[in-house]
């Protein structure tokens, strides 16, 4: 659906996208994660041919991107970052005026229009200017008006910033219903729980670059943690921590305010190791928690840093 | 199309700052210089009164010889009334307010006032007019006397010789060159609304615009359906003013309504074209572009004699090509030639200026927004 090959983008002495690279498929969730600044939106202006590029080529459906290529345009639904609707229109013509760029024959876009509606949970808001409504209703607006046309191909950047948690789940909810329709769907997002809730496939971004790419699974796979144990309220002496690090599948120890984190490897039993150590010791302990890696780990094992950083 | 159309229009209507500037403002600038400048000129004539009160002491061919000027100075003027009064009634009519000074006639006139003003000034002048004659006479009497009876006659044949008339015949109504000034610069003012289309339409100013160019329309038939709603707004926004000018504040406007449009229509042209081209060079913020706008329209205005006429006859005399280049003086110029020269042929010249602007303005802003990638965004 996406093919992008060597892409560069550089804003003065500033490389936005360096030799960047990217493979969507057809039908896919397809997420896009990094950290501000790492060329999200870079990319996503580049793929619309809004933006200029110095290296590269970017295919879609195919055929070469370019500002004239209206029959690929067509197919391609675009909900940006910043809200983006008229604020003299109400929210059934601003959905109605968009859909109207893509779709001329009137009787059908009123069916799309209302479809549209009902998607974004508006029905109650069809006559009501976008200033008065709260930010989790221009939200939905905004992704209204970029996908009422039914495209095949939906790209939606940091569609939820500063949305509600209610609101946030419907959207969410929404763009797995777009993709059961048939829709490829492209979504950057920083905030790694969403990507990893609703993507199938995920490319890790940072400095232009991306700099692994899979399912969630392969991505924490290409990582050395398997395991984030944590054990509250726990007293131990210098020599007993080095204990732990010697334990089989530790790899790194952390001890901060009784609080006690140990990395392990990929295994099946490393939880039960630490535990025993501690028994064995007579170490009274609090609360124990057991973590599978994130995309965040992934990211700070390949980075050296936090994907929120 | 039709939708792209009916869109603009819907949003650019409903937008009240877009309104307001090239449409409200106008018309509250117009009514309310109508009300200040446009009165001055009957305020001005308001008529003097004086009382005349026969000199005491019986000098009767010094009071008969002011008398007679005094009489006149009323009949060739609505300017001054006077009225002959005893000394108590004229001192109470000055009292009351009811006479604006007291000549007292003699060999030696004089006047008593009881407060300043324009009212007092004018007694002032004709009775200094009368004693500057009287003393000419004196001195012809003394030193010509055989020409004492052809300069009697010279001094009661004086009449003004100048005389206000309009090469075309048509008015001289002075204060006509503000609302000219006016209509130029409200024609200039549509650089709000053009500014407003390109704000929708360049990918690098919003993120509307940016969704909008994402979109699979083609570049021109957006700038088409923008220019034509944006053009087409201020088009009747000028209508409108200049209907009102003429028919509500019914000011000396002679020529006919439909002659003057032609020039409005290019000045709305020009005022929305401008609009777009400042909003589209460069990436400075939204207020210094309507900085920009506002310095502009403002600084041609002035030029063009909207808040003192003679700075445009001050232009024409040191810089002329300054106000040939001038979209809002063009305008004032094309709109005093129909109304106050009738000459077809400046007229025509200054169309030919307003169209060529028209062009130069249109081409340069197409050639600037019609850009589909951006360096940045």
């Amino acid at each position: 659906m996406i093919k992008i090959e060597n892409l560069v983008k550089r804003y003065g002495n500033t490389v936005a996208l360096d030799h960047f690279n990217l493979n969507v498929k057809e039908g896919e969730i397809f997420g896009l994660l990094g950290p501000n600044g790492s060329g999200k939106t870079t990319a996503i202006n580049c793929m619309l041919a809004l933006l200029k590029f110095d290296r590269g080529s970017i295919k879609i459906m195919g055929e070469e991107m370019a500002p004239d290529n209206y029959r690929v345009k067509r197919q391609i639904g675009i909900v940006m970052q910043d809200v983006a609707v008229f604020e003299e229109l109400n929210v059934r013509d601003n959905i109605d005026y968009f859909c109207s760029l893509y779709v001329s024959d009137k009787g059908k876009r009123k069916e799309l229009v209302e479809e549209a509606i009902r998607f974004a949970g508006l029905e109650d808001y069809r006559k009501a200017y976008p200033k008065k409504l709260s930010g989790g209703l221009l939200r939905r607006l905004n992704i209204a008006c970029g996908v009422a046309h039914k495209p095949r191909l939906i790209i939606l950047d940091e569609p939820t910033v500063a949305v509600d948690p209610q609101s946030r789940n419907r959207i969410l909810e929404g763009i797995c219903e777009l993709s059961r329709q048939g829709s490829t769907i492209v979504y950057t997002s920083h905030y790694m729980e969403e990507v990893e809730q609703i993507c199938t496939r995920i490319a890790i971004m940072d400095h232009g670059r991306e700099i692994a790419v899979g399912t969630k699974e392969e991505l924490k796979s290409m990582i050395k943690t398997g395991e984030t144990v944590t054990i509250e309220a726990v007293i131990l002496a210098g020599e007993e921590l080095e204990r732990v690090r010697e334990l089989p599948g530790v790899y790194e120890v952390r001890y901060e305010g009784q609080t006690l984190t140990v990395k392990c490897t990929k295994g099946k039993h490393n939880l039960i190791h630490i535990l025993n150590f501690l028994n064995e010791r007579e170490i009274p302990f609090g609360r124990v928690f057991s973590e599978l890696p994130t995309l965040n780990d992934v990211f700070l094992e390949i980075t050296g840093k936090q994907l929120r950083d | 199309m039709m939708h792209l159309i009916k869109y603009s229009l819907l949003t650019k209507l409903r937008n009240r700052s877009l309104i307001f500037w090239p449409l409200i403002f106008p018309f509250v600038l117009a009514t309310v210089m109508y009300f200040s400048i446009g009165q001055i000129g009957e305020a001005d004539f308001e008529t003097v009164r004086a009382a005349v009160v026969a000199d005491e002491g019986g000098e009767l061919s010094g009071t008969e010889s002011f008398s007679s000027y005094l009489e006149a100075m009323e009949e060739s003027s609505d300017m001054m009334l006077a009225e002959e009064m005893t000394r108590k009634e004229a001192l109470d009519a000055l009292e009351k307010g009811e006479v604006d000074g007291i000549f007292y006639s003699g060999e030696n006139p004089s006047l008593t006032v009881s407060t300043t003003g324009f009212a007092q000034t004018i007694l002032q002048m004709v009775l200094e007019s009368y004693m500057e004659g009287k003393e000419t006479l004196e001195d012809v009497a003394a030193l010509h006397p055989e020409g004492m009876e052809s300069a009697v006659n010279q001094m009661g044949e004086y009449t003004d010789t100048v005389e206000q008339v309009s090469l075309g015949g048509r008015t001289t109504d002075g204060t006509a060159q503000f609302f000219y000034a006016l209509i130029g610069m409200a024609c200039l003012y549509g650089c709000f609304i053009g500014y407003s289309s390109a704000m929708e339409m360049q990918a690098n100013l919003t993120p509307l615009a940016a969704r909008r160019c994402a979109g699979p329309v083609h570049r021109l038939k957006m700038i088409l359906a923008e220019t034509a709603v944006s053009f087409g707004i201020h088009f009747v926004n000028m209508s409108l003013l200049l209907a009102y000018m003429k028919y509500i504040l019914k000011l000396e406007f002679t020529g006919s309504f439909l002659e003057m449009l032609p020039a409005v229509f290019m000045g709305s042209m020009i005022g929305v074209t401008m609009g777009m081209f400042i909003t589209s060079v460069g990436r400075m913020g939204e207020g210094v572009k309507i900085g920009i706008m506002i310095g502009v329209s403002m600084a041609m205005s002035f030029l063009a004699g909207l808040m003192n006429a003679d700075v445009k006859n001050a232009v024409d005399r040191t810089a002329p090509l300054l106000n040939r280049i001038n979209p809002a003086a063009v305008i004032s110029d094309a709109l005093y030639c129909l109304n106050v020269y009738d000459a077809p042929e400046r007229y025509a010249q200054d169309m030919v200026i307003l169209a060529v602007m028209c062009v130069l303005l249109t081409a340069g802003t197409y050639l600037l927004i019609r850009r589909e990638r951006y360096g940045s965004i």
